[in-house]
């Protein structure tokens, strides 16, 4: 029995171990120029640099993120899409970008990017992009090849984004928003803040990353509580 | 150590084990182990490739496995008991492995993944051998029905 028992302990570690190394989850490695991802969500809606809808929403819903960072991964792909749809579009709030790059060196190159695009009228398609081809935490995988791939798809002039990526101008953009992610005492991202009719930004935790865990949150706010 | 005690002595192993993999499938699936902090990295351990096998989490991996082990330890035939060691020496082995890519794939290291790896699994291996070598070498204890 116990023979029997050791080989099919075999069997299983083996194929336990063989799938960890070969079929495990995620991509660590650099996009190395293959793109891909839609911009359709964020597609139509008015947005000015970093704000995306109605600029006189009741309800501002301000995210704190890192471009590099799983957990912003994470709510963008599970609640993001559903609060463009339901309450973005709808006009009901609108939503603050705000970066926090403290992940590591591809983290600003992607910040600098989409406040480069931004410029030009697209932050939020270059934002989607980014995070539709994240790569491993700090692998180099924000390249400039996929930055022009990116600005190509989405139709930006690729010279203008280059030079605006290293510009004095989104330079100060990071500063200000670093300079301010440290007096709100940001310790990581995704971190959320709700301000309502333009008042003091209070911060908000949701259940899970999911649009029926932020309704109540924005239903509150709406309400004005 | 008497059948009896081993056998019991499983089921809690199974019944802790359970608990700490349900605990980091909670975890996986939960909005705060996705949050990145400044310092603490992105919970590096659970959110990495190797967190999960062809989309399903490692966690649940492991808390199917303890509920199986539970479920054969209720069964108690010989069968049931080579496959009890069956799994918990697999589970060893992957569990070897996975302190191995936290030490040196992901440099980083999941505390309750370890309390698994390192203590729950290992136990229920010894427990597991020890009844079955003891069971198969000593035709006087029948295994109950």
């Amino acid at each position: 029995m116990l023979w029997i028992a050791l080989g099919g302990a075999a069997v299983v570690a083996i194929a336990l171990i063989a799938g960890s190394l070969l079929l495990r989850g995620g991509d660590d490695t650099p996009s190395g120029g293959t793109t891909s991802g839609s911009t359709a969500e964020v597609d139509g809606i008015p947005q000015d640099r970093t704000l995306l809808g109605d600029p006189d929403a009741k309800v501002t819903l301000i995210q704190w993120e890192d471009l590099q960072c799983p957990g912003c991964l994470a709510y963008q792909e599970g609640a993001f899409p559903g609060i463009v749809e339901q309450y973005v579009r709808a006009g009901k709030i609108n939503v603050r970008f705000k970066g926090y790059t403290f992940i590591g060196d591809d983290s600003e190159k992607a910040l600098r990017a989409a406040l480069a695009a931004g410029l030009q009228g697209k932050f939020w398609q270059m934002q989607t992009l980014l995070y539709q081809n994240q790569g491993g935490e700090n692998t180099g995988w924000v390249t400039d090849e996929l930055i022009r791939d990116l600005a190509t798809q989405i139709g930006l002039d690729v010279d203008k984004l280059e030079a605006d990526m290293g510009s004095a101008k989104v330079t100060a953009q990071i500063a200000a928003m670093q300079k301010e992610a440290e007096q709100l005492g940001i310790r990581g991202t995704p971190t959320f803040f709700i301000s309502v009719d333009g008042g003091t930004p209070y911060q908000v935790q949701p259940d899970a990353y999911t649009v029926e865990a932020f309704a109540p949150i924005f239903e509150d706010a709406l309400q004005g509580s | 150590m008497s059948d009896r005690f081993l056998r019991v002595a499983i089921a809690l192993v199974a019944i802790a084990g359970a608990g700490v993999a349900g605990y980091l499938t909670y975890v996986h699936y939960q909005p705060d182990a996705l949050v990145c902090t400044a310092g603490g990295g992105c919970e590096k351990v659970q959110d990495s490739d190797y967190a999960t096998i062809v989309g399903i989490p490692v966690a649940v991996l492991g808390l199917a496995a303890y509920v199986a082990v539970l479920a054969l330890v209720a069964w108690d035939t010989p069968t049931a008991r080579a496959l009890v060691a069956a799994i918990a020496l697999g589970a060893l082995a992957f569990a070897a492995y996975l302190i191995a890519v936290q030490a040196f794939a992901i440099e980083a290291w999941c505390v309750w993944c370890l309390v698994n790896d390192v203590v729950l699994v290992p136990l229920l291996a010894l427990l597991a051998v020890l009844r079955l070598t003891a069971t198969t070498s000593e035709p006087g204890v029948a295994p109950s029905a």
